[in-house]
Formats: C-alpha cells, structure tokens, sequence
C-alpha cells in the first residue's frame, strides 16, 4: 500500500480521509456538509451568474485590430481586415476567424473607457475598480466575489488564478487571494501526497499532529489557531476531493486540448471550464503579450492566434454543456491601442485608454449584441461610454453582488467592489 | 547526556565580555550597568500600574519558553537542537542575560532586522527598471542595518537625499526613486513612517475623523517637490527612439542606450526640494484656488517655512530637520513604540501607524521613559532594543487570553502571535541546514552588464558607479551618443579603457546573488520573494505599503507543511541537520527528545512522549518513525506560533 496509489487516493481511501478529517477536526460526519456552501450573496433578482471566468489581456489590447474594426478607415486599419461573425452587425478582426463563430453569444462593449494609461495602473484599476495608492492594497474583482458571495465548492480554493498576473486578497488577506496556478499543465501546488509516504504514515502524522494541536488549543483560545486548526480539515478535503481531479488537465482527451490551443493560454481556458464545472467561483486566466508599440500587426496577429482558438472553444464548450447560462466570461484588458499607426516603429500602436473594448458573454448577458460606440476613427467614445468601474459593476451585477456594499478598510476607510460605478443593465437579456 | 556545544559556549562566554555591536561600541548605552537600570525602570513603571489596577504581576517564563521567545524575536529564527540543549541543560543564574547578549550581538540580528526595516520602508529588488540583485539602494539599506546606523541618521540619509542611485553614497536616494511617478504617495508614506500620522487621505480631501486638511498635505508636499531625473535624462529621447527602431533592436549600441537610460539616468534626482507646489485641479476648498502655486510649511510641532517667492533648493533637507527634530517629541516616541512592538508582541499604543500622545497611553509614564529613552541611548535600535530584552516583562508568562485593552499592550504576559512568514522561513531552513547565520551575505552586483535586466554581458575593468560617474558629466546628447558609441567598442574588446586600475578590486571580489531557491535567510532573498515561495504563502510583505506583511491561515500554507516544501527539503532529507543532531542519541527516547528541543524548543512532556514511543512502536526504531514525529510537530500550529 506504501507505494501504489501514491498520489491519487483510491475513493475508499477519500472516504477514509474524509471522515478521518470529520473526525478529527470537526467531530462531526462531513457527508453531510458536502455540495452545501450556498454562497450567501444578497438575491439581486435576476442575477443568473453563478462563477466567472475572467480573461485578462495583458498589455493592452488593441481594439481597432480586434473587436471595433473601421473597414472603411484603411488608413487607421492597417493590414487588419474586418469580417463578419455570426451575430448580424457585429465584424471583428480577420486574425479571429474561429471567435467570429462564436459571436451571437458575445456582448462587445465597445464604449470602454480608462483614466489610466500606464500598464501598472491601468491593470490595477481595470482588477480592483480603484487606481493604485502606496498606502493600501485594494482587492481584486475575485477576492471581492468571494468575500460578498461566497465560495460555491467548499472543498477547493473559491478563486484561482491561471498563469499569473494578480489575484491578491488586498486588505481582506490572503484567504480571499487567489490560489495562483502557474501552469496550467501542472495544477495546484503541493495539492497532492508526496509518492514517498504511505497512507497509513501520512494519516499517523495528521493524528499526531492533531493531538499536539487540540492540546496547543487548550491552552489557547485563539481564532488564528483555530483557522489553522480548520485549514488542516480544508486541506485533507482538498486533497481527497473528487474535485482535485478540475486541476488535472491530464484527463482531457487530446482532441480536447488540441481544440483549446496547445499554448499556455488555450491549456487555461479549458482549465478554466474544469474550475467552473467544479464550482470554483472565479477564475482568471491570463494572456500577455498585448502591447504591441513596435509592429503591431505581427503582433496582434500572434496573439489572436492563441486567443481565437481558447476563447472561441470555452464559449462553445460551455455552451454545449449548457453552463453558459450561469457562467460569465469576461474579457479585459487595460486599454487600447491609438488607431494612428506609428511608421517609424514598423507600423506600432501605442497605448489608448480613450477609448477600446471589453467583452462579456454569458451569466445572463445578451449575445451578439453591441454596446456603446467610437467615433469613426475609434478614437472616442461617442456613445454610453463605460467607464471601468462601471464595467465592474457589471460583473457583479450578473453575480447578484450588490456592487456598492461597503466594506471597511483595516486603516477604516470604506470601499466598494465597483467604487462608485453603476451597472450598465442594457447588457442583460 | 553529553553535548558538543562548545563553539556555543565560546560564543557566549566570549560575547558577553566583549559585546561586538556597533564600532564605537564604548558607548554608554552599552555597558551592562545603564542596561540593567534601564531595563529596571521599564519594569518598575509596569509594576506600578499593576499595583494602581491591583492585578498580580505575571509569573516570569520557563527557559524554554524564554529560550524560543528570545531567539525567534532577537534573531527570527529557532535555535538549532545544539543550542537548544545547551541553554536548557546549563545552570548558571545570569544565562538569560548572557544568551540576549549573544543574540542581539550576532549576524542575526541584522538579518531579522533586515527584513523588519523592509517592511516598514517597502524596500522591493525590482523598482522602476532596476533589476534583481542590483538594486544599490536595497543593499544600502541592509548594510545600514548591519552597521546599526543610529535611526535618526538613517530618516536624514532617506528624506534628505539626492543624486543618482549608483553614485558614491547617493542610493538612499533610492527612497524617492522608488516612488517615481507618485509623490505625493511617497509623501504619505514618509509620514506613516517617521512619524505614525496617516495623511493619505488628505491627498484628496479632508481628513473626516482627523485634523489634516487637504490644504496642509499639499504645503507638506511643497517640501519635497520637484522630483525631476536628470536634464539629460529627457534630452537623449531621439537617442532612445533610434534604439527602438525595428532595425536596430538587439543591436549592441541599443542595449547601451537602454542600459545608460533606465539604470542611470532616469535613476537620478538632483534637485534638493523646491518648497513650492501647485494645488491640484480639483481642489475643492476656500483656502486655495486651483493650481495656485503654495509654499512649504509644516502641519504640526516647530513651523518651518520655505520661500513663497521663488523655488529652493534645500526642501527635503528642511523637511528631514523638522522630521527629526522639530516635532515635539513624536519622532522618537514613534520608534520607541514600533520597537516595543516588535520585542513585546504589541505596541504600547496601537495602531503603530497612527501615533497617541504619552499621556493618552495606558501607561503614560513608560510612554515617556521610552521615549527618553530612545534619546538617551541616540537612537541606537540595537542598544534600545537590548535594554527591552532584559527587561522582566519580556519574560513575562504568555497570555492565554485574547487581548483586554484594543487600543494596546495589556501588559499581561505577552498574547500568542503567530510567527511572521520570515520567522517561519528562517526556522525551517535552520531545521533543514543548521545555523543560516554561518552562510555568507549577497553583495550588490555591481558590474556592468550589457543586456535585458543585467543578465548581459560584462564590462571588463568598468563598474556600475564608474559609469555613473562618466555619464553625468556628460553635457549634450552628442557626446551621450559619442560615449555609447566608445562603450560599445569596450564590449567587444577593443576601446581605450585600461583593463586594470582600482575598479579590479571589485571583480576579484565573488559576486553573490542569492535566488528564490536557496537555502538563506529570507533578508538574503529576492526581496519581495516570488509567488510560488513559502515566503509569499505564509503572508510575507509585498512591500507595496508600509508593514504590508499578514499572518492570516490560508490553505496553501498548509499544503506546503504538508506535502511541500516541508517535506522536500526537511522531512524527506536524510541529510537533514535535524536529523544529524539524532545521530548520537543513546535511545529512542532521547531522539523524541531532540526532535522536540530542535523543533519546538522545549522537550516533551511524559504524555507526548508517550505518544511518540507509540509511534515508534508501530513503525520500530527507524527513519520512518523519526520522519512521522518531524512532520508531525511542524505540522503542529504550537511550531507556527510564539508564546
């Protein structure tokens, strides 16, 4: 028994885990309590999102080459080609013609617009709705998704974060940051068993430890103890979930994958579905790469590529599986990118938070449908402009959070998920 | 039971007559007959107030619990099995004096010190573009630290400082450098911590529950304004803009640029402190109009004042003056109670942040001795720091109970904390690798390296300081270019440098720039450490904002204890020091024993023994066993807390 079944528990062996774990630190059977973690956010009638998936395009995508092309203004459209979708109305870039089949699901905002226009700060305020001080951490878009609804699955982490790029609790702390996956191919960190150890020593050494524990906490009635108390039941659980399994990539077929796209970002879009099918509440996945000063064209075409291939298969997949219901996906980015092309930077487009454009589909939001509009040059937003807190808003609008609860600071300053922003309602069918 | 601890020994014997510390240590503030008086008032104000609130006065530790406690908050780390032992098996009345002076005299002090004052300056390897491991301005601060360079002298290097970032004794510019781009934050921040006042809301509005107003925040910023780099910084555009051209990119004249750019020239700021500032667009108060230009004058304590008429030069310097010596008494009183803090477990006044005026204090008159006191002793934090160590309510029995005064120290026994994400890193590396503190430190990295984040090639017979020196006595963009061009020959070998002279002291020299995956304290470490590093898990400071650290339970942490790092590098390396230490004990019983002194410090008492034999009953007298006790107490949350 040492040596078989090292890393993955055999179900009896989960269920031995589980009421160990029940056992020992709750004292109660856990049976029960499992599929129970009911978020508790306050109903916004309505809200049919349930859990994010939120796709950020780091760097600044340029929103002329992609999702608001002007095919008669050849002079700021470059090489870039616009072609129809299946949404009547709607064209895009010819470097997405697989998303372009997707697109009676999507809602393009083409109205965004930031007061930011460095990548730092643009970045920061697109994830926590407030631009960056030197003197507090504001949370992320998922850390306040779990802290005003909830965890959905209370058996794996409620926020996870796929190929870097943020998630930090801020000032609500480290237990509502995300839990960072580096590579999707590799799951979540330190999840499983070392190979060396054998059942029956691993379950000695929680045993042992428990013991020292209940003793350690005896003599110490302290909340911190008793969250490492709990995190110990959490972790077993984790460990001996079946829903470990929505970390291990592994058991998608090949044809699976290969749909996805075999770069990082394909491989966690189709983590990403994994995560949501699991009731993972929210998850981001990140893809770079987007600013594109020096020959846009080339790079814009590069980075469509692994985006067209995983965005286009997670909108079909969750569709055919019928979660695009109550599954928001969410594209953002910090900013555009200027519609003049810079020659003497081999045709490059600079930064352009004036105006660009950020994409919802799914969790209750109208497919194929366009809001807000640039002028002719795409340069300004001519109308509904959204602002970024506003967008935010949005998303928790979808959620059912209410966007303007505040919660307090430790240093007792007041904050909300969407800052002052209000939902743009329109989007919703 | 027979021990090896003699180079203990040595140490402290040796350390106890003559306490290393800073150079000039002949001071008064040193010589053992001021610390024990001191240390003997500190506790005669504490037993005062218990008699004025009739409590009993806590009962004093055990040595182990004085023995853990005094490590982990004098150096950040447990003690090694060795010198576990040997304090707990020595009888000798004065131990506990002699091990406080061993341990605020050694290399780990300075390490724990270390990575204290980053957190409380946010000191990040990676600000605008510096580069991991070549951040003159991290290393000047540790080296600081590792001088015990007088506190009030440090705040004067930070707030008065310019030039550029490698110049000759220029990096504590590195405080403003740092903040590029936000002032006004960098400002803030200065305030919060120097003198514990929070302003950052008055860089929008006035302060609602306090009596900064916007207006006073901005005649406070006039003293640090005008944070411009160099002219030539902004000159040489069309030479970086070449260096960005399609067809030049990677090209060894563009890496030049790029390097001259980033790390030397926009790492400058010459002017002192202009002393005017324009109010901002959307000021929204009667005492000022938009964009009308204001004058530096300060908010609290002496007022001083700068020229309305026309821009200064010397705000910054004007500014640290008042900082330290100008405000009634409040700078030392900050210090003196983040101090208390850090040894005590709580401040006498929290939060540490937001200063309360002695008389307002639980217990005013300590407030004011320390206060005193941190004058008296010229604000050496060493000096300060031991005399707090020898105090009885150090040694005070923990206090089982949650905290009876919010705004403070109770002063009932110090409150269970759990270990800081440092303490926690340093113990496991000395679990696995023994004393961390034999290692020796990174040094800065200060050769010039043509390339993407310093990882080019090196300049012979060239240094960072060198280079800075030549290039900002350059006066035109012309000869810039002209100079890139020169350095570029250097590069491939040709040039009309001589390849000797004094810089070849510094390559000699090895050069050591620890990674995320060694074994060294964390103050040696990418500073913040990366997200994968038990550092980050365990709640490490970003170093964003001011003591941005957290101990919050997350599930991570204990997965790591479990299945990860902990496993890995300690419980399934057999060449583990914890494991080493077992190798001459006489019996099963004994190695319990050394595990528990090596992990928790203390040796277990009959009943944990008892189920520790059980284990080794069920897995015999093996590896196994000793493996399954190790992860066990490492895994136990009295491992991961200080009592």
């Amino acid at each position: 028994m040492k040596k078989s079944d090292a890393n993955k528990l055999s179900e009896l062996d989960r269920r031995r885990f589980m009421s160990y774990a029940a056992k020992c630190y709750l004292g109660v059977n856990l049976f029960p309590m499992l599929g129970s973690g009911v978020g508790n956010a306050a109903e916004i009638s309505g809200a049919k999102a349930k859990r994010v998936i939120y796709l950020y395009m780091g760097g600044g995508m340029s929103h002329v080459d992609t999702f608001d092309p002007k095919p008669k203004k050849k002079d700021i459209m470059g090489e870039t080609e616009a072609i129809a979708t299946s949404a009547d109305g709607i064209q895009i870039g010819h470097y997405l013609p697989k998303t372009a089949k997707v697109m009676d699901k999507v809602c393009v905002v083409n109205s965004m617009t930031s007061n930011q226009g460095a990548h730092e700060q643009g970045s920061y305020i697109m994830r926590t709705s407030y631009a960056p001080r030197g003197t507090i951490s504001h949370p992320t878009l998922g850390a306040w998704t779990l802290k005003l609804a909830g965890r959905l699955n209370p058996d794996i982490p409620g926020y996870v974060a796929i190929n870097g790029g943020g998630g930090g609790g801020g000032f609500f702390g480290a237990k509502f940051g995300a839990a960072p996956i580096g590579n999707a191919s590799a799951g979540l960190q330190d999840s499983s068993k070392p190979s060396s150890v054998g059942n029956d020593d691993f379950e000695r050494r929680l045993s042992l430890a428990d013991r020292l524990n209940k003793q350690f906490h005896e003599r110490y009635v302290n909340s911190e103890v008793k969250g490492y108390e709990d995190l110990y039941s959490e972790a077993v659980r984790l460990m001996s979930s079946e829903d470990l399994k929505a970390f291990n990539i592994g058991g998608e077929t090949q044809a699976a994958r290969k749909h996805y796209g075999s770069g990082r970002f394909g491989q966690g879009c189709m983590l990403a579905r994994r995560l949501v099918e699991h009731n993972v509440r929210f998850v981001e996945v990140y893809l770079g790469g987007w600013d594109t000063h020096y020959d846009n064209f080339a790079g814009v075409e590069a980075r469509c590529a692994e985006f067209d291939a995983g965005y286009s298969a997670l909108i079909s997949d969750l569709a055919e599986r019928d979660m695009l219901k109550d599954t928001l996906v969410v594209v953002a980015t910090e900013f555009g990118r200027s519609p003049e092309i810079k020659a003497e930077h081999n045709n490059g487009r600079d930064h352009h938070p004036a105006a660009f454009t950020c994409l919802l589909a799914g969790g209750g939001v109208k497919g194929g449908f366009k809001y807000g509009k640039t002028d002719a040059g795409a340069a300004r937003v001519k109308t509904n402009p959204v602002p970024v807190q506003d967008f935010n808003a949005t998303i928790a609008h979808a959620l059912g959070i209410p966007h303007d609860q505040v919660i307090m600071s430790p240093t007792k300053r007041p904050f909300r998920m969407a800052d002052k922003g209000s939902p743009v309602k329109d989007v919703f069918a | 039971m027979k021990f090896q601890t003699s180079t203990f020994i040595v140490s402290i014997l040796m350390l106890a007559i003559t306490p290393l510390g800073a150079a000039e240590s002949a001071k008064k503030a040193d010589s053992p007959e001021f610390v024990r008086k001191a240390a003997l008032k500190i506790d005669t104000y504490v037993a005062a107030w218990y008699r004025q609130k009739k409590l009993p006065v806590p009962a004093v530790t055990d040595d182990s619990t004085f023995l853990r406690r005094a490590f982990l908050v004098g150096i950040g780390r447990i003690p090694t099995t060795e010198e576990g032992m040997f304090f707990l098996e020595i009888e000798d009345d004065s131990k506990r004096v002699d091990l406080i002076n061993y341990l605020i005299n050694s290399e780990g002090y300075s390490s724990h010190m270390t990575n204290w004052m980053f957190d409380l300056l946010r000191i990040k390897d990676d600000m605008a573009r510096v580069s991991s491991g070549r951040n003159p301005y991290r290393s000047w601060v540790g080296n600081a630290v590792e001088k015990n360079m007088p506190w009030h002298e440090l705040t004067t290097k930070l707030l008065s400082s310019k030039g550029s970032l490698w110049g000759k004794g220029e990096a504590p510019v590195g405080y403003y450098l740092r903040d590029q781009g936000m002032p006004l934050d960098n400002l803030a921040n200065s305030m919060q911590i120097f003198l514990g006042t929070q302003m950052e809301c008055a860089q929008c509005h006035d302060d609602p529950f306090g009596d900064t107003e916007r207006h006073d925040f901005y005649e406070l910023a006039a003293f640090t304004a005008g944070q411009n780099p160099a002219a030539l910084a902004r000159k040489a555009r069309p030479l970086y803009e070449e260096a960005r051209l399609e067809k030049n990119r990677g090209k060894t004249k563009s890496k030049v640029v790029e390097l001259i750019r980033y790390q030397i020239l926009e790492q400058t700021l010459f002017s002192g402190g202009s002393g005017r500032i324009r109010l901002p667009s959307d000021y929204q108060y009667r005492d000022g109009d938009p964009g009308e230009m204001i004058a530096g004058r300060t908010p609290f304590g002496k007022t001083v004042r700068m020229s309305d008429r026309e821009n200064g030069d010397d705000g910054r310097e004007k500014l640290a003056e008042w900082v330290t010596t100008k405000t009634e008494g409040q700078f030392p009183a900050v210090m003196a109670n983040r101090m208390w803090k850090r040894i005590m477990g709580r401040g006498v006044y929290e939060p540490i942040n937001e200063y309360v005026v002695a008389k307002d204090t639980n217990i005013p008159g300590l407030m004011n001795y320390l206060t005193t006191l941190m004058v008296e002793v010229d604000y050496d934090l060493r000096a300060f720091q031991r005399v707090l160590l020898n105090t009885k309510t150090f040694q005070f029995v923990p206090n089982p109970n949650p905290p009876k005064v919010q705004n403070g120290d109770d002063f009932h026994g110090r409150q269970l904390t759990r270990l800081s994400a440092e303490q926690i890193w340093d113990s496991l590396i000395t679990l696995a690798g023994g004393n961390p503190d034999k290692k020796p430190k990174r040094t800065l990295d200060d050769r010039v390296r043509i390339g993407r984040n310093g990882r080019g090639s090196v300049v012979p017979g060239l240094s960072m300081a060198k280079l800075s020196d030549e290039v900002l006595k350059l006066k035109t963009v012309g000869e810039l270019d002209a100079y890139c061009e020169e350095l570029v020959k250097e590069v491939g070998g040709g040039g009309k440098r001589k390849k000797s002279g004094s810089d070849s002291m510094m390559m000699t020299q090895e050069i050591r720039n620890y990674g995320k995956g060694a074994q060294v304290r964390a103050s040696e470490l990418p500073s913040p450490a990366p997200k994968d590093h038990v550092l980050f898990l365990f709640g490490q400071s970003g170093r964003d904002t001011v003591n941005g650290a957290n101990s919050e339970p997350n599930v991570s942490q204990v997965l790591t204890l479990m299945n990860g790092f902990v496993q890995q590098q300690l419980v399934n390396n057999p060449s583990a020091h914890i494991y080493r230490s077992l190798k001459d004990a006489s019996s099963p019983a004994e190695k319990v024993r050394r595990l528990y002194v090596g992990i928790l410090n203390r040796p277990p008492s009959d009943e944990e023994m008892s189920w520790m034999m059980d284990e080794v009953k069920i897995s015999g007298d093996t590896d196994d066993a000793y493996r399954n006790i190790l992860s066990a107490l490492v895994m136990s949350s009295e491992f991961l807390f200080l009592q």
